[in-house]
């Protein structure tokens, strides 16, 4: 029999990981697809950074700003009781960062699809901004939000190089099932390495095979 | 359609309405529109204006002294006939310019219009459209 | 009163163009603002509803100013209370017919209005359809109620029947028309389509290249004869038939075929398909009061 906490784990650590990035990607791609900042295109960029730089480099960074011998990493600790090292938080922080692309980018490719005549259509009726984007920007680009918030959930399911920096292997703590599958390897376990493996694989091509059937159904809908 | 050259010699207006006279070349006509100096621009004394009206409302008589309410007369010379079988056409040179005039067959035969003839182009009142 | 003046630079296919406009509409009037692709035409209304900021100049629309770029002032569009009729109708895909016009309802605003346009605007049986199901001039309507919830008193239509076919756009015209006399509404109309223009405006501007180049009532846009004659249609030649030297010649205006006796010199230079004045004195037609039954629809 296989230790469920690792997989227990990575799907709590996926779920708050895209809870959060839900709260944090909506504003950006918002900002990101109306702007006429000049800022935008570094913001882009530096938001599709995780797609590009190996995972340890991110979690090299992470470790030494949050290390406790370091003064960033002490105000932390010291005003907010915080550790963001070898912690489930430190975790969150780091797969918020690394996944951010996954959200925001079809989300923002989402708004930008939208015709423009309708937001200024509920500008015109006399709606607000924020009503605007309650009220119909988000409910006209509901494939793109279950597109960002799957390839999140997947790809921090996924995670393996950023955890191992910043998370280290503490069982039922920073210990996800991808580190589980190294270490069984490690040890020669392969039994169980094999049981993780086809679990997460199962269990991820479902979701993503749901999430294109439904997208699918969206788009003959809106299609007719 | 037919169509003069004409010049407005005066304008009596009442209420919506107009009269208009027009001096063509040996001719006054007389018009009544449903406009005033107000409503159209161009109504104005000793302004330039076209006369139009429609050859079928042109009425043709013979011999020069006509005890008749109509006021517009152009005397003149049929310079051509055409016969239809209900229809006819008559082209008449007035000092106004060349006139068209669609009368019926049977009138030309009874009138025993033909060429040449000296004749009196006539047309009501309310059939005389003007433009600038 | 409306009074605008104001300067814009804009971006087209053919180059920079300087918007410049320097005009007042009079309260209750139904203007058309005609011209090419690109002059501006779309812009113009944009700067009106706020959606559009222009560089410099004013509005102010009944007396309230809605634009002063000396003193800083830009009303945003949230409080113009325009009615703006988009182009490609710009309905929101989420919500039904009824929800649409629903979603325009200001706070604490009486509901019934909702009510009363789906009356009048014939929406009854489309209500609870999503817009993406409505034909264009489903489509058409349904803008048309949404802008008309909150009562304005400016009304922006951009191009709103150029996409329907000629018994919808007519039926649409007759109903803006009503609605433009009923509710006493200021209309602004964008549109390329003479015999809607002379059947809706009361005063037509030609917009060229940013500038208003000619201004005045519609018949004497359209027309090269001005004719004193009151009987005045446009319409359009179905056929012309030669009966020994006259012509007989059907033509298509509004909704119905007439036949008009005509002479060799009018018929010359006609063609089926040619858009056409007809003139007549307002002494011959004779009245007939019609005995109308009702249709069921």
């Amino acid at each position: 029999m296989i230790d469920w906490t690792p997989l227990l784990l990575t799907f709590k650590l996926a779920a708050v990981t895209t809870m959060a990035l839900g709260v944090l990607g909506i504003p950006l791609a918002y900002w990101l697809a109306y702007t006429k900042n000049r800022m935008k295109p570094v913001v882009e960029a530096l938001v599709s950074m995780p797609l590009v730089l190996p995972p340890t480099v991110l979690g090299f960074y992470l470790l030494v700003a949050f290390s406790p011998s370091n003064s960033f990493g002490q105000w932390l600790e010291r005003w907010f009781n915080l550790r963001l090292i070898f912690s489930f938080e430190g975790l969150v922080f780091a797969s918020i960062l690394y996944s951010l692309p996954f959200m925001v980018q079809p989300i923002q490719s989402g708004f930008s699809g939208i015709s423009s005549s309708l937001q200024e259509a509920a500008y015109v009726l006399g709606k607000s901004k924020l009503t605007t984007l309650f009220k119909v920007l988000l409910p006209n680009i509901k494939p793109s939000l279950l597109t960002g918030a799957v390839l999140s959930f997947a790809h921090t399911i996924g995670e393996f190089g950023v955890v191992l920096m910043i998370g280290g292997n503490i069982p039922g703590q920073t210990k996800v099932a991808s580190i589980a599958i190294y270490d069984e390897v490690e040890a020669l376990n392969y039994t169980s390495a094999n049981t993780y493996s086809i679990i997460l694989f199962v269990i991820t091509f479902t979701i993503l095979l749901a999430v294109y059937l439904l997208n699918g159904g969206y788009l003959k809908r809106s299609w007719k | 359609m037919n169509s003069l050259q004409g010049e407005i010699e005066s304008i009596q207006a009442q209420g919506a309405l107009s009269l208009v006279k027009i001096m063509v070349p040996g001719a006054v006509l007389s018009t009544v529109v449903i406009d005033t100096p107000a409503t159209a621009p161009y109504l104005v004394s000793s302004g330039k204006i076209q006369v139009l009206f429609k050859e079928t409302e042109v009425i043709i008589a013979k011999g020069a002294d006509l005890a008749i309410s109509l006021q517009n007369r152009l005397r003149g010379v049929i310079s051509s006939i055409e016969h239809g079988e209900l229809l006819g056409k008559l082209t008449i040179e007035t000092q106004a310019g060349e006139i068209t005039s669609i009368i019926t067959t049977n009138a030309i035969r009874q009138l025993k219009l033909v060429q040449g003839d000296q004749v009196t182009a006539m047309i009501k009142t309310n059939e005389i459209m003007l433009s600038p | 009163m409306i009074e605008i003046s104001v300067h814009k630079k804009l971006w087209s296919s053919t180059g920079e163009v300087s918007l410049d406009l320097d005009l007042t509409i009079k309260e209750g009037s139904f203007l058309t603002i005609y011209g090419k692709s690109g002059a501006g035409k779309t812009s113009f209304l944009r700067i009106l509803t706020g959606l559009l900021k222009p560089e410099e100049g004013h509005i102010r629309v009944y007396g309230k100013t809605w634009l002063d770029s000396q003193r800083g002032i830009n009303l945003s569009p949230q409080k113009r209370g325009v009615g703006f009729v988009f182009q490609d109708y710009a309905l929101f895909p989420n919500m039904t017919v009824e929800e649409n016009l629903f979603f325009a309802l200001k706070k604490g605003q009486d509901r019934k209005t909702i009510q009363e346009l789906i009356e009048v605007m014939e929406l009854g049986e489309l209500r609870h359809l999503p817009p993406q199901s409505l034909s264009g001039g489903q489509k058409q309507r349904t803008a048309l109620a949404r802008a008309l919830v909150q009562r304005p008193q400016l009304l922006l239509l951009d191009e709103p029947l150029s996409a329907l076919d000629a018994g919808m756009r007519t039926k649409l015209q007759q109903l803006i028309l009503q609605i433009h006399r009923e509710y006493h509404l200021t209309t602004l109309l964008v549109s390329h389509d003479a015999p809607e223009i002379l059947k809706l405006s009361s005063e037509v501007i030609l917009l060229e290249e940013g500038k208003v180049t000619k201004r005045g009532a519609p018949i004497e846009f359209f027309t090269h004869k001005r004719v004193s004659g009151k009987f005045q249609f446009t319409g359009e030649v179905l056929k012309i038939e030669r009966q020994d030297f006259i012509f007989i010649v059907t033509l298509l205006i509004g909704q119905d075929v007439v036949r008009v006796v005509a002479d060799e010199s009018e018929v010359r230079e006609l063609a089926p398909g040619d858009k056409v004045l007809v003139a007549s004195k307002a002494f011959n037609p004779i009245l007939g009061k019609l005995k109308i039954e009702t249709v069921s629809r």
